[in-house]
This record gives C-alpha cells, structure tokens and sequence, in this order.
C-alpha cells in the first residue's frame, strides 16, 4: 500500500512541475495583459452573501446593483472625463462566512484588478473587506454599514453611504416625548452584535439624557430561541416604551412572545424589524402600532444626479424589476453607491486609485437616495433619519417633517 | 412570586419543545454512533414544508404532522441507505463529517428555494391566563404535541418489534445480526425515525418560532447539550434533557439576565459531563 502510494507520488511529481509552469506563464501574461483590458471597462468587485445566513442582504445588493449597471451601460457607460466606459461588475459569493470575504476581496484585486469594491452587508464583514481595500489602496463603498465602530479605524479607503447610527436615536426620545408626555420609562432589550447593540445602548444614553429613566436594560445573544425569561422581566417592570433591537427573525419571535404574554407599552419599538417588509409579512396584524428608525423610506422624495433622478424613478423602476415588491434601505442605499464612483471617475477624468480616493472623499452629490457627503472617517453626513410605524400592516413615515404622512399611534390593546 | 410561576410555565414549556427537538438526534446518536449533523436542517424543512403547505392551500400544521413526518421518514430512510450505511461502521469523525457536508447541501439548497427570510404560521391562538401565569396556548398545544409525539416514540422502543430490534441492534450489533436482524436496515429504520421526529418537530415550530435556515445551527446546538444532560440514545434522557435546560435557560435569563440564559445552559453541559458523564437518566455505556 505505502509502497504504491511512493510510486503514484513520484509519477506525478514532473507533471506537477509542469502544471506549475504553466501556471506561473499564465500569471505572468496575465499580469501582462491587464492593464490593456483594465483600460476597456471600469471593474467593480463585490463580494457577496449570496449563500448562508445572510443570503437574504447579499441578493439585494446583488439585485440593486445589477439594475444600476444594466441602466448605465445602457446608457453608454460611465463618463471619464470626456469619454465613456462601460461597467462591469464582478461579484464572487463569500457564503456569509467572513474568512471567505477577505480571501475573495483579495482575489478581485490582484486577480480580477478590479478598480473598486463594493463592501457586502453589514458592520461586521464591512470592516473585513475594508481593512483588504484599505490594504491594497482599492476604494471601497459600504452601503449597509451604519455602527462608527467600524468607520473610526482610519480606514482611508473606506467610505459608506448610512449615516451613523447615533441619528437614530436622539431625534426618536425627542419627538415620542414630545407626542406622548406620559412616557417616562423605558425598556430595553437588545441582540449583543455590533449593530443592534450599539442601537441598544445609544437608546438608553439617548433617553436618560432626555430625562426618561431605563427601567429594564438586557443585551441577548445571538442564537437565543426564546425571549419568554426577558420579556416576563419587562412586564413586572411595566414600562412606558419598549424598545428591542435585533435582526428580523429575533424580533417576528419577540413580537410574538410579546403578545403571548400579555406584555404591552403605550410605545413599542423594533429596530431595524419594519424597515424590512419581511418583518410586517411574518407578523401580519401583529406588526401594526411598532415604530422604527430606518436610513431611507422609498416615500421620501429625492432628487439628484445619476441614472435614476428621483425617488420615484428609482421606486418605479423597482418594482418593475421585481414585479410589485417595494425597496427598503438596503436596495436605496446600495443603488446610489454607484453613483458616489460614477462622480469620482468624471471629476477625476483618470483611473489613478489615489485621485479617485481623494475624489471620493470630496463627494458632494444629491442623489434620489439623498444627499452624500463623507465626514472626515468616511461616513455620510448625519441627516434627519425617517421614523416610521407600521399602521393596519403597512409602513407610514411619522418623521422628518416633509416626508411625514401619518401621525403616531399607540399600541393597539 | 407570580413572577416565578410565569418563569417556571415559561421553562417547562420551553422545555418540552427542546426535548422534541433532540429526541430524533439522541436516538441516532445513541443507536447508529451517528452524529447527525443534518438535524437541525431537518427541522427547518419540516418547518418550511408546513409553511407552505399553510401558506399556499391553508393546510393546518395538525394535518401536516403525519404528512412531513412520512416525507422526512422517507427522505432519512434514503439517505441511510444510499449514502450513510456505506461508512457506518467507520469512526464517528467520518460519519460526522459525511453528514456535515450533506448538511451544507440541503441547507444551501433550502437558502437557495426558499431564501433565508423568516416566515411565521400566523395561527395566533391566544393565551390563557391561570391566576397570574400566562399561557400561549400555541406553546401550550406544541408542548403536548412534543410530549405526545416523545411518548409515541417511546412506546414504539418498547413495544413493537422493529422499536425491539432498534433496541438490540444498539446493545449489541453482532448479536442482534445472529439473531437474524438485518442490522443495514434497522439503521436505515432508525435514521428515519431520526428525520421523521425532526420533521415533527419542524411542524410543531412552525407556528411557534420563525422558520428560517439561519436557526439550523441553534437547533443542531440545542440537541446537543439536550442529549448530553439528558443522556444519550434513550427517549426518556431527550424528555429530561430538554426540561431541565429550558428550566435552567429560564431562571438564569431572569436571574442574571437573557445574556447568560445559553451561558448557564453550556455550564450545566459541562457539569454533567464532569459528574455524571451518562446523563441525567441516560444508560451506562453510552456516555
């Protein structure tokens, strides 16, 4: 057996040489050859949660993106000073796995020479991929990327479209306090994640600032299947608002076991739950009087620079697309970071990574998602965030002022 | 103390939901020397099946028990045969290591179909208040359902001749072959059973939880640390495992907060397999 297996080794040994020849041949022409063919299309490299658990975020970056390189290529391309390039987008599945999106963030820059990355969903894997571009000196767009955690590690080729996640916060005790004067009390039950926990926390700082006392404060971790031990805690301490952070799935259970155990508030609110449609889907009834933050509400109406001018033509292109469904903040925010790379490559005129980077830092574009102007760690510009609230199962902006269509809601009994 | 009362119904049912998630697990585990890695994935498609047979035609999950159930006996049953009989007898890591890559597959090809976004059967029953405890009568239907459906599994161990034959092929494979038990098939048998218990606990879920491939790896963890407090290969040891972990997860998620609710659960874990390395209720030999 040990014999034969020295045999097969050594026969293999002068192919495998061979085979890495022409590997090495293959690498040096290909080096070669780039940067002719980098010259034809301007590449964007996107590594994707396609696959795994966060397959749901990764097809709407996917889906958002396509539309916007389909609509600019039908257009001709993208102006580089006086002439035009085509896009092409290179998008590798990293199978929501974190180790795999950095492999292939590497990949799409030495093998794939791609001129820009798009960041995939998240803090967690945005700040993965954006230590590679920062790495190799590759421009990189986060578009679901809200927590400053990962904005203040002086990444300076990182640049995302959210706001901070702080904008979330004051502005919602203010304007609830300011509706319903009784609330003084609030409980907070939050996902221990770098989002949903920085949500938690900036709530209870928020609303102690604002003189509300935190009867209930809990962090769960993640692969909790039952909140029952929670929520019977909160209930004893009968607060006035109840705020719960976390992704959909955790907050359909909460939502669930809220009404299970007869545990109510005047106020009720779930961050990020009705920002996504498949939180009022899960729910049904169960949704309606929940209140929320989100970046971008498809009601708003914007109007900017680009391939899709305002609000409306982005949401009517949409739902053509998808054939009814509506966009949440994820579509909204990552189809306009396109638009950040498109200005960069006309101001600039060239394809130099460090004019494009400085370019992109200097960003300041209206666009049907809003305005984008990075502050000096990358990260759009706080701005007035929508609150929303889910009323008889769909979602209505209760703020800012000019977008507002409904008024808030208590709980129903 | 109305707060304890609420927080014991609340770990007992919870409880009874565990234990009909890892009865399946445990069995495989116990008899084939199987870690099934699929379990948690099994559960999820019992789960997604009810779905959409609620969904699409507004099938209640009770008419889909025995109907999953059949198509997961089957989809086990198959899969013993064809792929896992071949490296049975192979050390644990191999068979552990098979069912994990088959697991990648079905959980990838589920993510694949049926996307990874939560979805509810919207039953909504209600609760039921006795004195100051509070029950969800969904909670309160699947915890009979769970002890029901573990009861029904364990009169067939003890009762029937292939629960008998299950029984002699894990005390003693060769002997129960001289006794003229086709072992191949018995295995095949049981790993049905496995699948089906989690098809069925799937549908129990359904209405309970929000069903998405996210969760497969919780649920795979949760049987785990069930069979180990409870004790391996006995349907009784899943009965106990599981009630004493959603007791334990309940009061130290009031007691200390929801953040060491899974920490207590691994620290009992740990303290059983120091002191009783068989389980609460488990059988000397399968520690």
């Amino acid at each position: 057996m040990f014999e034969r297996d020295l045999r097969r080794r050594a026969a293999s040994t002068p192919r495998r040489t061979g085979l890495l020849a022409a590997a090495l041949l293959a690498a040096l022409a290909g080096t070669a050859a780039a940067p002719a063919l980098a010259q034809e299309t301007i590449k964007i490299g996107a590594p994707l949660a396609l696959t795994g658990g966060l397959a749901d975020e990764g097809h709407k970056q996917d889906l958002v993106w396509k539309m916007w390189v389909e609509k600019v290529n039908a257009a001709g391309g993208l102006a580089v000073g006086d002439k035009k390039m085509k896009v092409e987008l290179i998008e590798y599945d990293y199978q929501s796995e974190g180790q795999r999106a950095s492999q292939l963030a590497e990949k799409l820059i030495n093998d794939d020479k791609v001129q820009f990355l798009f960041a995939p969903f998240g803090s967690g894997h945005t700040k993965i991929v954006g230590g590679v571009g920062e790495r190799y000196q590759v421009p990189t767009i986060a578009c679901v990327a809200s927590s400053e955690s990962v904005f203040d590690q002086s990444l300076k080729h990182l640049f995302g479209t959210l706001s901070p996640n702080g904008g979330m916060t004051t502005a919602m005790v203010k304007m609830f306090k300011e509706k319903f004067p009784d609330t003084k009390t609030i409980a907070v039950l939050g996902r221990d994640d770098v989002f949903p926990k920085s949500m938690a926390e900036g709530i209870a700082k928020a609303a102690e600032a604002q003189g509300l006392t935190v009867a209930y404060k809990e962090l769960y971790p993640v692969g909790t299947m039952d909140h029952a031990a929670a929520l019977s805690s909160i209930k004893a301490a009968k607060p006035d608002w109840i705020y719960v952070s976390g992704y959909t799935q955790d907050l359909i259970l909460a939502r669930k076991q809220m009404q299970d155990l007869g545990v109510t508030a005047p106020i009720v609110t779930m961050v990020t739950g009705p920002s996504y449609k498949e939180f009022t889907e899960g729910l049904g009834k169960l949704a309606d009087g929940i209140t929320s933050s989100s970046w971008w509400h498809h009601a708003t109406n914007y109007t900017g620079q680009g391939v899709w001018p305002t609000t409306a033509d982005f949401y009517k292109d949409f739902q053509a697309k998808t054939k009814g469904a509506d966009p949440d903040y994820v579509h909204g925010s990552c189809a306009a970071a396109g638009e950040v790379i498109a200005e960069a490559l006309k101001r600039t005129g060239s394809l130099d990574k460090a004019k494009l980077r400085d370019a992109i830092a200097s960003t300041d574009i209206q666009t049907f998602y809003g305005p984008i102007k990075f502050g000096p760690t990358g990260m759009n510009l706080p701005r007035e965030l929508p609150i929303i609230q889910v009323q008889d199962e769909t979602i209505k902006v209760l703020a800012p002022a000019d977008i507002k269509n409904a008024e808030l809601i208590a709980m129903p009994k | 103390m109305a707060i304890y009362s609420q927080i014991l119904a609340n770990g007992l049912m919870l409880g009874a939901l565990y234990a009909c998630l890892a009865v399946g697990f445990s069995l495989v585990w116990g008899v084939l020397n199987v870690i099934n890695m699929l379990h948690g994935s099994f559960i999820i498609l019992g789960g997604y099946l009810t779905w959409f047979a609620w969904h699409g035609w507004g099938i209640h999950p009770i008419v889909m028990l025995p109907v999953v159930g059949a198509l997961l006996f089957a989809l086990g049953f198959a899969l013993q045969k064809l792929v896992i009989n071949r490296v049975v007898s192979a050390p644990v890591l191999t068979t552990l290591t098979l069912t994990f890559g088959l697991d990648m597959i079905l959980y990838n090809v589920m993510t694949y179909w049926f996307t990874a976004t939560p979805r509810r059967v919207q039953l909504d029953l209600g609760a039921v208040s006795l004195g100051p405890v509070t029950l969800p009568v969904d909670r309160l239907v699947g915890t009979a359902l769970a002890l029901v459906l573990t009861l029904a599994l364990y009169a067939v161990m003890r009762g029937s001749n292939i629960g008998r034959a299950i029984v002699a092929v894990r005390m003693d494979r060769s002997a129960a072959e001289l006794m003229g038990i086709r072992t191949e098939r018995i295995y095949a048998i049981t790993f049905g059973i496995g699948a089906l218990m989690a098809g069925v606990a799937g549908v129990v879920f359904a209405s309970v939880f929000p069903i998405t491939t996210n969760v497969t790896g919780t649920y795979l963890g949760k049987a785990f640390v069930v069979c180990v407090v409870g004790g391996l290969g006995s349907v009784p040891g899943a009965l106990v495992g599981g009630l004493v972990l959603g007791l334990v997860e309940s009061l130290a998620g009031h007691w200390f907060g929801p953040q060491q609710a899974i920490t207590a659960g691994f620290v009992l874990m740990l303290a059983i397999l120091l002191t009783r390395p068989t389980g609460l209720v488990g059988v000397r030999g399968y520690e």
